[in-house]
């Protein structure tokens, strides 16, 4: 498709990243006393009558503007790929799934249960159809929680490059590879500390062209030394010694890897890429709100609350 | 009717027709992109209108060759004149400056202006800076212009 087919929907989303919180407006939400104050803020910035931030408005209006939104729905796939984990350890526990679910989703969320209670997984997209069914047989057949829910996130991380390769475009290839790669440290890292078998981990890490699965399960089996030394030795060097300080440090490194991503859309005039840089700003946003809402009220300074800011786009 | 008119009207034609496809696709880009802007912020509306309009002089350039043409070779007036075909070559040759120059150049001008409503969206003050990237395409169009209006003008009926 042209690129110039989506100017209509990146001039509007031009406007709508006017009310975005800036720098400045974040400053003066971390120095406010109080919630209030936080939210008068937050208000003026996105202008008297706004309707509030939520992702699902943010991705109904990207789905409003936007000619074709196929290659911008790979960023749902990891809340699909949850709301899938979701529904399925709901049927385990015959509890009902609504509240568990995230959205926006790609997925007919009303369809997700009844598909996967009757089994009929051909209600389902296709690129979630094959894991539904693996992963409703491994948990049934296993009971165990965790190798489900690995296998459904490696899944999800191979959906994402599949689909990214196959929409061409390099903003969803280079968004679907560093998604992965975080993933991918993240559970490495978490293996380690659980001394997790060879078995397991080689389910759990999907890899990818940036980093090879089969050094970072080796890694892995070495502990989280073996692990951080191989890192090392690849691009994501910087990102193991923040690991090494703090997986909280290395979550922000996560985050902010996206949004520079995000940054080279800025420039751009036509195609989908701003749409997507908007969408990724937009929950930046909204767990630099959380963040301070939550350090504020566990009484947390000012500097640390800075310090755990991620990157804005604006 | 001679066929060096037939030649002459048809490189008055394609002037008209070539250089307005351009600025219909110009300004429809730019109409898009104006659009997106005003649905979110209707008072930048007078803003991205200027935008709009730059790609559409193109046309308007066309239309002035084809009539200064027609006028030349007399069908405008009643009295067509007796043109060889190294007459009519000449006019039809003269009339592709503008015919080719103004399909491209508006195409173009059309992006660089959609891409000004992006400096609008964002940083309305910047406004200026915007029409003056996509007044620069226009250059081109007019230095086409130029050379069709001096080939007409300088061929010996």
């Amino acid at each position: 498709m042209s690129t110039t087919k989506y100017a209509n929907a990146v001039a509007a989303i031009r406007a709508m990243e006017n009310s975005l919180l800036s720098r400045n407006d974040l400053d003066q939400l971390i120095a406010s006393a109080t919630k209030t104050e936080r939210d008068n803020i937050v208000a003026s910035k996105r202008g008297s009558g706004a309707e509030e931030l939520t992702l699902e408005g943010v991705w109904e209006t990207i789905r409003a503007y936007a000619p074709d939104c196929r290659e911008l729905e790979i960023l749902l796939y990891r809340n699909d790929f949850h709301n899938l984990k979701a529904a399925l350890k709901s049927m385990m526990a015959g509890k009902e799934p609504q509240g568990y679910y995230i959205r926006p989703t790609n997925l007919d969320l009303d369809v997700l249960y009844p598909a996967l209670s009757a089994k009929e997984y051909g209600e389902l997209p296709e690129y979630i159809r094959g894991t539904a069914s693996e992963a409703y047989e491994l948990l049934t057949r296993t009971l165990d929680g965790q190798l489900a829910d690995s296998l459904v996130d490696t899944a999800c991380m191979k959906a994402m490059q599949a689909a990214a390769d196959r929409s061409g475009s390099d903003f969803m290839k280079r968004y679907a590879q560093l998604t992965t790669v975080c993933a991918d440290i993240k559970t490495a890292y978490r293996c380690c500390r659980m001394k997790k078998q060879k078995a397991f981990i080689e389910t759990a890490i999907c890899g990818s062209g940036e980093l090879d699965k089969d050094s970072l399960v080796r890694a892995s089996l070495g502990g989280t030394e073996g692990l951080f030394s191989c890192l090392e030795s690849t691009s994501f060097g910087d990102a193991a010694k923040l690991l090494a300080e703090s997986p909280a440090a290395f979550e922000k490194w996560c985050d902010d890897v996206i949004m520079e991503l995000a940054e080279t859309a800025r420039m751009q005039a036509f195609g989908s890429e701003p749409l997507a840089a908007y969408y990724i700003a937009a929950e930046a946003e909204l767990k630099n709100l959380r963040i301070i809402s939550v350090c504020k009220e566990s009484g947390t300074d000012r500097e640390t609350i800075t310090e755990r800011m991620r990157k804005l786009y604006v | 009717m001679t066929n060096g008119l037939v030649l002459a009207i048809l490189g008055a034609a394609l002037a008209a027709l070539l250089a307005g496809i351009g600025s219909a696709k110009g300004v429809g880009l730019v109409g898009e992109a104006a659009a997106g802007v005003v649905s979110v912020d209707p008072s930048k509306f007078s803003k991205v209108l200027i935008l709009e309009l730059l790609p559409g002089t193109q046309g308007l350039y066309g239309l002035l060759t084809a009539i200064l043409m027609l006028s030349r070779v007399g069908v405008i007036g009643g009295s067509p004149a007796e043109l060889t075909m190294a007459q009519g070559w000449s006019f039809f040759i003269a009339a592709l400056p503008i015919a080719v120059v103004g399909l491209i150049s508006a195409v173009f001008q059309g992006k660089t202006a959609a891409a000004g409503v992006g400096i609008t969206a964002k940083k309305p003050e910047h406004n200026g800076k915007g029409i003056i990237m996509a007044a620069m395409v226009e250059t081109y169009a007019i230095l086409a212009l130029l050379v069709s209006i001096l080939l007409t003008y300088n061929i010996s009926i």
